[in-house]
């Protein structure tokens, strides 16, 4: 398995490793609930160094990233981060990724462990002038109402004026870093890309403060699915459109893409499925895999479930004929018919992710 | 109560005889494996279960996981207090955790079981 920078710090917080893409990654360290709780409540930091991460230098590579991503990369601003996607030919999702334009001439794409090979090896034949940084840069996630204080605490600056999916460059104690107000939570909270020898100096750092606990991939996924954020290889998958998967606002229909044409059917007949929120009555959850009955029928599948701890009930994703997706309509999931009900998104309605920056949110 | 004392299964129940009946839990490996519980469905009181027949659901923050009978018998006794609180079992799973009490065993199946010597050896072939 592949290490992270950050590996040697795991065992200090008592962290069950698992396998994740290849990568041995802390699945858990307090438990699961608790530091989901953390995140809800003060903050937790992730490592998150598996991720990939390329860098398009000048108008030709982000005209051509233009026609690999579902969305428009050359109309980002500077300073403003935008999800995208990634399709196979087919229309199937590859992967999904978060863009940052750091200027005129340079964007960040960030994308996922697990199809890093592929869109590599994507990038390199179609996209001149694309760099991939994914094994130089470290990525250390902090997520929480108080991470803006406490990034202020340690001199980010830059904190005090990064809006909800901003992100800048910035000089600290030797090193180059980028910052991004963005997370995978739904808390406020700030991804920091750090050159792989600055990593264990910036965890620790931020990790000996009082509110302040490690986090793994457990907690991250619980946070997710309450936000209703579908994964990429799990609610995300090469059997999928980006459409199917309910990323219609991030698809620029008006610009040429790898893959559109089979999404432009999809869209005119108005005939597939949509990943919905599913929400069960009790602690009982749907589980990846569980088949969906609708009346006695099948109608689709679930992606994820987990119990969400801030919920306190069992969540899910699953894919169900467009149709039948409106809230409130009920279904039975997998072999013991559990009673799940379509919701809107998000489960949990009071993440702070999109707060103002006020400045009692920077002071200790 | 004392894990060397105990018998046990291939799918990690644990089953002891006190007082007249059979005390059924699962063991510290089943407890790792699974995570935080967060949900347990007992079985009726009166309820007569073969050996590996589904006993009760127990659900994790991770996964969702049966907890097979270990011997025939009848469901004497379930622990209620699980299902207000399932994490029970993950703070005390050879005590306060315990799932259900059998009445009525078969008493050959029981003796049958692996006992913690044997079940110590059975869990490093599956580590």
């Amino acid at each position: 398995m592949q290490q992270t920078p950050l590996f040697e710090q795991y065992a200090k917080h008592n962290a069950r490793v698992v396998d994740f893409h290849g990568w041995a990654l802390p699945l858990q360290f307090a438990g699961i609930i608790e530091e989901h709780k953390q995140v809800r409540t003060e903050a937790g930091i992730f490592d998150c160094s598996h991720m990939g991460e390329f860098l398009f230098t000048g108008a030709d590579a982000m005209a051509a990233l233009d026609r690999l991503v579902i969305g428009s990369m050359t109309s980002l601003a500077v300073g403003k981060c935008r999800y995208t996607a990634l399709l196979h030919e087919d229309g199937g999702i590859l992967d999904d990724g978060v863009a940052l334009r750091l200027s005129e001439e340079e964007l960040l794409l960030v994308t996922n462990a697990g199809a890093l090979d592929s869109v590599a090896a994507l990038f390199q034949q179609k996209v001149p002038g694309a760099k991939n940084l994914s094994a130089d840069l470290a990525k250390i996630d902090i997520q929480g109402p108080l991470a803006p204080r406490i990034l202020s605490e340690f001199g980010f600056e830059c904190v005090r004026s990064l809006t909800f999916w901003s992100g800048a460059q910035l000089y600290r104690k030797g090193l180059d870093l980028i910052i991004t107000r963005a997370g995978y939570t739904g808390e406020w909270g700030y991804e920091i890309f750090v050159p792989n020898e600055g990593a264990a100096d910036l965890w620790q750092e931020l990790a000996a403060h009082p509110s302040v606990k490690p986090c793994g991939l457990g907690a991250r996924d619980t946070l997710r699915m309450e936000m209703g954020y579908p994964l990429s290889g799990q609610d995300l998958t090469a059997d999928r459109t980006a459409l199917e998967a309910g990323l219609d606002r991030f698809i620029a229909w008006d610009t040429d893409f790898l893959g559109k044409a089979r999404m432009e059917a999809q869209r005119d007949s108005g005939d597939y499925q949509v990943l919905t929120l599913l929400k069960s009555a009790d602690k009982r959850a749907p589980r990846h895999g569980f088949e969906l009955v609708y009346n006695g029928e099948t109608a689709g599948v679930v992606t994820s479930g987990t119990f969400g701890p801030s919920v306190n009930c069992g969540i899910g994703l699953g894919y169900v004929p467009r149709a039948l997706a409106q809230p409130g309509v009920m279904l039975e999931a997998g072999p013991r018919k559990l009673p799940v009900q379509i919701e809107t998104p998000p489960f949990y309605k009071e993440s702070t992710g999109r707060n103002r920056i006020e400045a009692h949110h920077l002071q200790p | 109560m004392n894990p060397d004392t105990l018998k046990y299964t291939e799918d990690h129940e644990w089953i002891v005889e006190q007082r007249g009946l059979y005390v059924v839990g699962i063991t510290e490996y089943a407890v790792d494996e699974l995570g935080e519980i967060t949900f347990v469905e007992l079985p009726e009181v009166g309820r007569r279960l073969e050996r590996g027949e589904d006993a009760a659901v127990l659900e994790s923050v991770k996964a969702a996981s049966d907890v097979l009978c270990p011997v025939t018998g009848v469901v004497a006794e379930v622990n209620d207090i699980l299902e207000m609180e399932p994490d029970l079992i993950n703070r005390d799973t050879y005590g306060k955790g315990w799932i259900l009490k059998l009445k009525d065993v078969n008493v050959e199946e029981y003796e049958e079981l692996m006992d913690s010597r044997s079940y110590r050896g059975y869990l490093k072939t599956v580590e």
